[in-house]
């Protein structure tokens, strides 16, 4: 990997941190366990590791944003996760912070072109 | 296509699931290990279905090659632990940086003081040079553990540590500590100033040629009792004079190449440690005088009895007076070498931004 791949990779993996979050989060509106939200999430178009998605969905319930339960579904026990009131909460506040970022990186990628179609008005 | 029977895909999985359990919080394992479980049995289950077949060998290698090395999936249950947090790291580079430096000086004073009145010779040189990393790094051990506890403590309790400003407590920015002179700033050197260090380095010069004509110069009437005594300097110190002399005109010749290329205001750092470093060499050759002989007696055969004892303490007295001139030269000559590394990788780093 050259030196310019791998800084892509980090800023890659940084950005996709908080979206993986975000992601998790609301497809958690409804109850899930982890395969079928792993899988889930990747028929949307968000390929996540299990190695990554496990750990986070614990992490996310010992913040308190999601509650589990075992139950047994296809003579397996399964541990089922679903968002908490807290983390309802807190995904609309994040959806709010998201949309907001959003439209901003949108309006500073749009203004050079605006500007350039503004000069060539005025030509 | 050979595939594995379900017995031995599932011994392969509760090995790698063994493998898991030994690295994860001991609280948690079963709980995590059960998740585990659950959630790579459906995955397998969804495989098979999907290829109306059970996994080859080579399949459920893959899969769990995909999932991790066991030690790694373990590791993103942990907490980020970490012995020093960013929260103190910098002040903890900082003080481990001051320490380091300070050891290290003391050390060489110490060694340079005390050496030469315990042993002699390249190995006591040997010995002190062997003695600093220990030093350093029992220093450096040290700083780190008591830095790891502060941090340990400040973490978990709070409540009960000392405030740090800018940490865990407002700051005030008039308490910001003043501008710091960059390199070039401050006054530059005067032509006047310049003029002035050469003449003065001429005079100076002079006056040291004159002296073997006129010793008292020098040494005011310890001259005249050295001429009248039973003692008289050994020959090293005509070499020594003589080196004296090349270190001073070298000097001299350098200020005026300064002066003729109109580099007066700013002296070259480097040439400043290169002008330190030579001025070392007339030292270094009294330090390696054969028994440190500097003072000889004019009459052996008949004053040995008399001034030998005498002069023996004379000898060594003079020895453990370079030897300590000698150390305080190398630990200046030590800083200015640090500093001016310092100050070009600063440089370079700005440079390459």
């Amino acid at each position: 990997m050259t030196a310019a791949e791998s800084i892509f990779e980090n800023l890659r993996l940084e950005l996709r941190r908080g979206c993986l979050t975000l992601a998790v989060l609301a497809q958690l509106r409804e109850e899930h366990y982890g395969y079928t939200l792993r899988k889930d999430l990747a028929e949307r178009g968000l390929e996540i590791d299990e190695s990554t998605l496990y750990p986070l969905l614990r992490r996310l319930e010992t913040q308190g944003l999601l509650v589990s339960q075992w139950r047994e579904e296809d003579k397996r026990n399964k541990r089922f996760y679903r968002l908490s009131p807290d983390g309802e909460h807190i995904l609309a506040r994040l959806l709010d912070e998201w949309n907001a970022t959003n439209s901003s990186i949108s309006r500073i990628l749009d203004a050079p072109r605006a500007e350039a179609a503004t000069d060539a008005d005025n030509q | 296509m050979p595939t594995t029977s379900k017995d031995a895909t599932m011994e392969l999985l509760d090995r790698y699931l063994q493998a898991v359990r030994k690295y994860l919080p001991l609280r948690r394992q079963d709980d995590i290990i059960a998740e585990l479980r659950a959630n790579m049995e459906s995955q397998i289950e969804d495989r098979e279905s999907e290829l109306n077949r059970p996994l080859t060998q080579g399949e459920f290698d893959d899969f769990l090659r995909k999932m991790g090395h066991p030690m790694l999936v373990a590791s993103r249950y942990q907490t980020a632990q970490y012995l020093i947090g960013p929260a103190v790291f910098p002040m903890y580079f900082y003080v481990l940086r001051l320490a380091m430096l300070w050891a290290f000086i003391i050390c060489m004073i110490v060694s340079a003081v005390v050496t030469p009145l315990t042993q002699t010779g390249g190995q006591a040189v040997i010995d002190a040079l062997f003695r600093t990393p220990g030093i350093l790094i029992q220093t450096a051990a040290w700083i780190t553990l008591v830095f790891a506890a502060f941090d340990f403590a400040r973490t978990r309790y709070p409540e009960t540590c000392p405030q740090i400003p800018g940490i865990n407590q407002n700051w005030n920015p008039s308490s910001l500590p003043p501008l710091e002179k960059a390199e070039h700033s401050g006054k530059p050197r005067s032509f006047t100033q310049t003029i002035i260090e050469i003449v003065m380095g001429v005079l100076f010069l002079g006056w040291l040629l004159i002296i073997p004509h006129h010793p008292f110069l020098l040494m005011g009437p310890g001259a005249a009792y050295l001429q009248a005594g039973p003692f008289l300097l050994a020959p090293v110190w005509w070499t020594f004079y003589w080196l004296l002399i090349a270190v001073n005109i070298m000097q001299i010749g350098w200020k005026c190449v300064e002066l003729a290329r109109g580099t007066w205001q700013w002296p070259s750092r480097m040439l400043q440690i290169v002008s330190k470093a030579v001025g070392l060499i007339p030292i270094a050759f009294l330090l390696t005088t054969p028994d440190h002989r500097y003072v000889l007696l004019k009459n052996p055969a008949t004053d040995q009895l008399h001034y030998g004892q005498n002069l023996d303490q004379v000898n060594h007295g003079l020895h453990f007076a370079f030897c300590v001139v000698c150390a305080i030269v190398v630990v200046q000559l030590a800083f200015d070498i640090g500093k001016w590394i310092l100050e070009s990788y600063r440089r370079h780093e700005a440079t390459a931004l």
